[in-house]
């Protein structure tokens, strides 16, 4: 049943490699619905938190106190694989595919946390998925023979599939975390993809954490910004209020300039140097 | 590996029914053909009994002697290929086959300690192997599963590898003339235990297991995107891993052990049909359990008629095809553009 | 006519009814083979083994492959009456299958000593109804062997390499060389070691042989006697410098067959 404490939230979490700290008590939230970007500098621990939400990494027990991974209200834990694969997907940053598949077949292995799904199904999924990413045209090519750009959508049509299936049956929140989706693709593609992100968050009751490290493509299409520095999340709000210079450079360190954005109202515009 | 992008894709339907097709009439060339050919109008009749009276041996050699080979070399063949595709979604690479994690190396030393140490004798010589191959794996598995990924594995069953490999070295060294010789043909193959008693168990067995894989096709698949996400895609990586060592393991263990080493098999009829189908696991695992079957069955009577009335190790055969074929086939394939 | 019934008779004289009809015979392994020519039968033989490569007309036989591997469809497809096997030829299983089919499969004794030699021909010949024509080969090697015994031996420490290819193979204890050489009255310098092994340069001389005996086939393979005279090893041995490094045929030293009695005789000879 649908409920309004649908959540994903990762609360005091903490990772170590070896004895380097590389977070340090980090928390977050998402509902289904809202998009939240995740930014902050190279080694400020951004992937390894999405490891975390991605249930590939399990931070340190608690001592005392709350400390975890929840989704939808179970602990991450203790939640099987096959039940995480069907309320969240994980986009990854270099996704790669070293054999032989064509696109339709790679677009298709979204469907199976769903056994359940019929082929007439997954079909219509997948003319849908294609569609949305904008690879149609692509659908009977090998995958091996696409560009850096298209291969990444093809994956990103994979995850959408992955996060569609049997959505009308399943009420309960569903969440999707991007490693740097739009790192590939050219401007057109990078706007169209974050569309159709921001259009799944709201028509699909999805919770997106998406890691990018373009300041501005966060601040037009994501809810709110959680800036991620040293291991800890510094602030977590919308973009007009995060997007402060004081904040940006004690994430990254250099000068900014923060203005309004000329054609978008009500939304930052960052300028470095 | 990129090497084949250039190649063209067929439909798999079709394949499939050529590939049975030419596996129907290899069978029916296999049992006619030998040191004694049966000509083919003559085998519904042997077959179902009504036998002229001359023809007593024939019936013999096709009824007790080739039949069983035959249809032991189908499911030897099959067995050996679908255990190279699952190798190589497992390691994700064009190049794995079963004995990378020790099964075969594994299976010889058991073989050669056997012959050497004991009297030797079928029975004794094939548990030895099996178990051989089984302890191999169990080791590579266990050592491996301390790491992350197939890595851990791959690196374990190197190790296995050399290990056994010295077993067999000294073995070798402390073996006298007679045991040398029959280690030999051991290790190159043979087909010579191929009677309907040992049909009657590894067949269903292996069938059985086979069956199995078959269904495992979108396990199979999630595996080529890559560990981290056949996990996404709600797949227990550990779990996973496990059962398709100890399926690969058990389909394997006992034909190796029959045998003796049969390579090539593995590699070579996965990476051919990958040409031809692609690798969605749906059409190729069942596509690569007819191919080498095919396979299997054209060497066997191959290795029945070069030299007849002698035999050649069906290992020789395969490995003297095998591995021309392949080199032939790399140098036809054009490299990928990036 | 008179033929026919001079044959009838020896038949029913033999009793052997059976192996008389056995008119083809499949021989597997090399000690039999030659034994049957031996004795005058090779006519009868359709089929032998790798192994089997004396007499010459052995060789020009089809051949099933090596005994100790023999390939079931390929010795059924000879339709043989009769399989004289050694004791070691195999596998088991396939000559189960093969007595299994009907095949009538003799297993032979094939050790490496003379009274094995004896048991072998009084086997094969009885199995093909020549049982006197065997008694008369046996009496006829014991005579050989007999007075090559009697002949002056000196006791010498005796070592026999072989060289296949690449290094030289020692013939230890339990070989059909030790048994060739205990029958000169010579003692195996490799008595120790069991089969045959890699015997190094090293090897060699410390084990000191007085006299080295080199089957013919290995000084072939190795290019003629002088380059074995040569070897590091060998030249160090009191043997070559004793000039006592003899060549033998391969049949001679690495068997006990019928010639064995020549064997013994050559020994001597060099021995002295």
């Amino acid at each position: 049943m649908e409920s309004a404490t649908d959540m994903f939230s990762a609360f005091d979490i903490r990772v170590s490699r070896g004895r380097r700290p590389v977070l340090g008590g980090a928390t977050l939230q998402v509902r289904p619905g809202e998009v939240v970007a995740l930014l902050g500098a190279n080694g400020a621990g951004k992937s390894t938190l999405l490891s975390v939400l991605a249930g590939e990494l399990r931070g340190e027990a608690a001592v005392h106190g709350k400390r975890g991974v929840m989704l939808n209200g179970c602990d991450l834990a203790k939640l099987d694989v096959a039940a995480q694969a069907r309320s969240r997907t994980v986009l990854p940053q270099k996704p790669s595919l070293a054999f032989d598949l064509d696109v339709t077949e790679v677009v298709a292995m979204g469907a199976y946390p769903f056994p359940g799904l019929s082929q007439d199904d997954i079909d219509i999924l997948s003319r849908r998925v294609l569609d949305k990413a904008d690879i149609s045209h692509l659908a009977a090519r090998r995958y091996l023979e696409l560009s850096g750009g298209e291969q990444q959508r093809v994956q990103f049509a994979r995850v959408m599939l992955q996060i569609l299936a049997e959505r009308q049956a399943d009420p309960r929140g569903r969440y999707m975390l991007l490693d740097e989706p739009t790192a590939s693709l050219d401007p057109q593609h990078q706007q169209l993809l974050l569309g159709v992100v921001r259009e799944l968050a709201l028509t699909g009751r999805i919770g997106v954490v998406l890691v990018i490290h373009d300041v501005n493509l966060a601040a037009l299409w994501s809810d709110r910004i959680a800036l991620l520095s040293d291991g800890v999340v510094v602030a977590c709000d919308t973009p007009e209020n995060v997007l402060t210079p004081e904040s940006l450079r004690r994430v990254y360190g250099v000068a900014v300039h923060v203005m309004a954005h000329p054609r978008q109202p009500g939304k930052p515009l960052v300028v470095f140097g | 590996m990129n090497t084949m992008v250039g190649t063209r894709k067929f439909a798999p339907r079709p394949v499939l029914v050529t590939l049975a097709i030419a596996l129907i009439l290899a069978g029916l060339a296999a049992s006619s053909s030998g040191a004694v050919s049966i000509p083919w109008s003559n085998l519904p009749r042997l077959l179902w009994g009504q036998a002229a009276p001359g023809d007593a041996m024939l019936q013999n050699i096709l009824v007790d002697i080739r039949l069983p080979r035959v249809l032991f070399s189908v499911v030897a063949g099959a067995a050996l290929a679908a255990s190279g595709v699952t190798m190589q979604a497992l390691f994700r690479n064009p190049l794995a086959e079963p004995g990378l994690v020790g099964i075969s190396s594994g299976a010889a030393a058991g073989a050669v300690l056997a012959i050497v140490m004991t009297m030797g004798g079928f029975f004794v010589v094939a548990s030895m192997a099996f178990a051989g191959s089984l302890l191999a794996t169990y080791l590579a598995y266990v050592v491996g599963s301390r790491y992350r990924g197939v890595a851990g594995l791959l690196l374990a069953g190197i190790a296995i590898n050399t290990i056994a490999s010295s077993v067999i070295g000294v073995l070798t060294y402390l073996a006298d003339d007679a045991q040398l010789r029959d280690l030999t043909f051991w290790i190159l193959g043979s087909l010579a235990g191929a009677d309907w008693s040992t049909l009657a168990w590894i067949g269903p067995w292996t069938l059985l297991l086979l069956a199995y894989l078959l269904v495992q096709w979108r396990v199979l698949n999630a595996l080529l995107l890559g560990e981290r996400e056949a996990a996404h895609l709600g797949f227990d990586l550990a779990a996973v891993r496990r059962r398709l060592i100890a399926v690969t393991a058990l389909i394997v263990g006992p034909m190796v052990a029959v045998t003796g080493g049969i390579g090539f098999v593995g590699l070579v009829v996965p990476h051919v049909v990958r040409m031809v189908l692609g690798a969605h696991h749906r059409y190729l695992l069942p596509a690569s359990m007819v191919a080498g079957a095919l396979l299997l069955t054209l060497a066997d009577l191959a290795s029945r008629l070069v030299v007849s009335p002698a035999e050649l190790p069906i290992g020789l055969v395969t490995s003297l095809v095998g591995g021309p074929f392949f080199f032939w086939l790399l140098m036809r394939g054009r490299t990928a553009a990036r | 006519m008179k033929r026919y019934w001079l044959a009838l008779c020896l038949c029913g004289l033999m009793g052997a009814q059976a192996a008389c009809a056995a008119q083809r015979v499949v021989s597997l392994g090399g000690s039999v083979t030659e034994i049957i020519y031996e004795l005058g039968q090779g006519g009868r033989l359709v089929a032998d083994d790798e192994s089997s490569v004396y007499p010459e007309a052995a060789t020009r036989l089809p051949r099933v492959g090596y005994y100790r591997t023999v390939p079931l469809e390929g010795v059924v497809a000879m339709r043989p009456d009769l399989v004289l096997a050694s004791r070691n030829a195999g596998p088991p299983k396939t000559l189960e299958r093969l007595r299994g089919l009907g095949v009538e499969l003799v297993s032979v004794s094939d050790s490496p000593s003379i009274d094995s030699l004896y048991e072998r021909i009084g086997q094969i010949s009885g199995q093909l109804g020549v049982g006197q024509m065997g008694d008369a080969l046996i009496q006829r090697i014991r005579g050989e062997v007999a007075s090559a015994q009697a002949l002056p031996a000196t006791q010498r420490r005796a070592l026999v390499p072989i060289n296949r290819s690449g290094p030289f193979l020692g013939a230890g204890g339990g070989t059909a060389a030790d048994a060739v050489l205990a029958l000169a009255g010579l003692k195996n310098a490799l008595a120790e070691q069991k089969g045959y092994k890699q015997v190094s340069a090293e090897g060699l001389v410390t084990l000191a042989p007085d006299m080295i005996i080199v089957s013919s086939a290995s000084v072939k393979a190795s290019g003629g006697m002088d380059k074995i005279l040569a070897q590091a090893g060998v030249a160090s041995t009191p043997a070559a410098r004793e000039g006592r490094v003899v060549a033998l045929d391969d049949l001679l030293i690495l068997g006990v067959g019928p010639r064995v009695g020549q064997a013994i005789r050559s020994l001597k000879e060099a021995a002295r």
